[in-house]
């Protein structure tokens, strides 16, 4: 299963980076290799079973908790 | 730098605004649980609340021609405070792209394919709307008057077929609904499909004739209104009482079409109208994000961003909510609430502050 992840990643990196590295789009590399950094941690987490705290239930939080201005 | 080279004309705005507008059938089934067979009213409401919102969001759109929100935040707060709230924006509308990629999951799960896992669906799904927003927004827009054209064919059709089936009475009693319940209802209408209108900020600029982006987008939006009502109506009219029961109504009123046992089983049909719009309503809020994200980076081309970024979505979609249920529970209560801060509130305080600072300055300044 993480094999398959890093299999999918690697495609993903070299279907983008060899066009910007042509171009010479550093910037454009850096910011790119952060997001999908930030998503294979993501995905990585997901596979191995670890629960990633939604946002939604974030936000819930402050409505509900700390001000009170939900619906029921 | 201008990321976005392409154009689109006012009449494809219109379009794009149609088909956002529909892409949130699903939300009704939301209000359903809450108002029952009053639901036509809380969407004619729904819709005279908003149109002033969505003054406000063209008024800001014509202050600043040719810029998109974030460049507008940016002229208006400042750098960093602009920063700020745009990177609020941003996440709010990949939050949004996310929900919305989660209900397609949840749907396919819930009546199509219930025994495929989720992400199979998801990562499908995403991929097309990574190849539409990677082609740029002129793309979406040139789509989306074909597929436009499908999905209101289709509900037309299926009003049509309904029509033997509807029993008018099922409308009684009208307002009986209690007025908490029905400024929840409004509420969530408001603030999930119309208001999310917000998100055409980041469209407009790139529109061919900015004077005339007001007339196109309100005329989208009361067509798109004009479909959600006969959704709303067609369901209340075959269901009745078992409207509030079900998962998704509109789904389960086209169950009960059947033409001399000819014509069955037609509910595929909303599936199939289901994922065309939500696929223009995915593309643009996620075609959005992208280019915010290009912008705040100060990126010269945003191109690259697309697939990690649809990577990111897929993994948000999952962990969302644990279960449907959960997600329903959080989008009723909770969700109407938060958006008031970025619907109702910031762009108010933004044209505000535009309108006292005398913003866009007309010679030198920033603009």
């Amino acid at each position: 299963m993480i094999s398959l992840l890093i299999l999918a990643f690697t495609g993903v990196a070299l279907f983008e980076v060899p066009a910007l590295i042509q171009k010479k789009y550093w910037r454009e590399l850096i910011v790119f290799s952060l997001f999908l950094l930030l998503a294979f941690v993501l995905a990585l987490l997901q596979t191995i079973g670890v629960d990633i705290p939604s946002p939604l239930r974030g936000i819930g939080y402050v409505v509900k908790d700390l001000l009170h201005l939900n619906y029921k | 730098m201008k990321l976005e080279k392409g154009e689109i004309s006012s009449s494809q705005l219109m379009l794009l605004t149609i088909a956002f507008i529909q892409g949130a059938t699903l939300v009704l089934a939301f209000t359903y649980g809450i108002t029952k067979h009053d639901t036509w009213l809380v969407v004619l409401s729904g819709f005279v609340i908003s149109v002033p919102f969505i003054l406000v969001y063209i008024a800001l759109a014509q202050k600043f021609p040719g810029k998109n929100l974030v460049q507008i935040n940016e002229i208006v707060y400042g750098t960093y405070v602009g920063i700020l709230i745009s990177g609020l924006y941003l996440f709010f509308f990949f939050y949004i792209a996310a929900a919305n990629v989660r209900y397609i999951g949840d749907f396919f799960l819930t009546y199509i394919m219930p025994d495929t896992p989720m992400i199979a669906i998801l990562v499908v799904f995403i991929f097309i709307c990574a190849l539409a927003v990677r082609s740029g927004i002129e793309v979406i827009a040139r789509c989306s008057f074909f597929l436009v054209l499908i999905t209101t064919a289709i509900i037309m059709l299926t009003f049509v077929l309904l029509l033997k089936d509807m029993q008018l009475t099922n409308f009684l009693p009208v307002f009986e609904t209690p007025l908490m319940d029905f400024v929840q209802g409004t509420h969530i209408i408001v603030a999930i499909p119309f208001c999310e209108l917000l998100v055409f900020l980041m469209v407009i600029p790139y529109c061919n004739k900015i004077k005339q982006a007001k007339s196109s987008v309100l005329l989208g939006l009361i067509m798109g209104v004009a479909t959600f009502i006969t959704v709303a109506f067609q369901d209340v009219a075959i269901l009745g009482g078992l409207v509030s029961n079900m998962v998704l109504p509109s789904f389960a009123s086209l169950y009960y079409i059947d033409i001399g046992q000819f014509l069955t089983r037609m509910e595929i049909f909303f599936a199939v109208t289901l994922f065309v719009t939500q696929f223009l309503k995915v593309s643009i809020l996620y075609y959005a994000a992208v280019l915010g994200t290009a912008q705040l980076f100060n990126l010269r081309s945003y191109v690259p961003l697309v697939l990690p970024m649809g990577i990111i979505c897929i993994s948000l979609a999952i962990a969302l909510a644990n279960s449907t249920a959960e997600h329903a529970y959080l989008g009723i209560n909770i969700w109407p609430i938060h958006t008031i801060l970025y619907e109702f509130f910031l762009p108010l305080l933004t044209l505000l502050i535009a309108k006292i600072r005398g913003l866009p300055q007309k010679k030198g300044g920033t603009s």
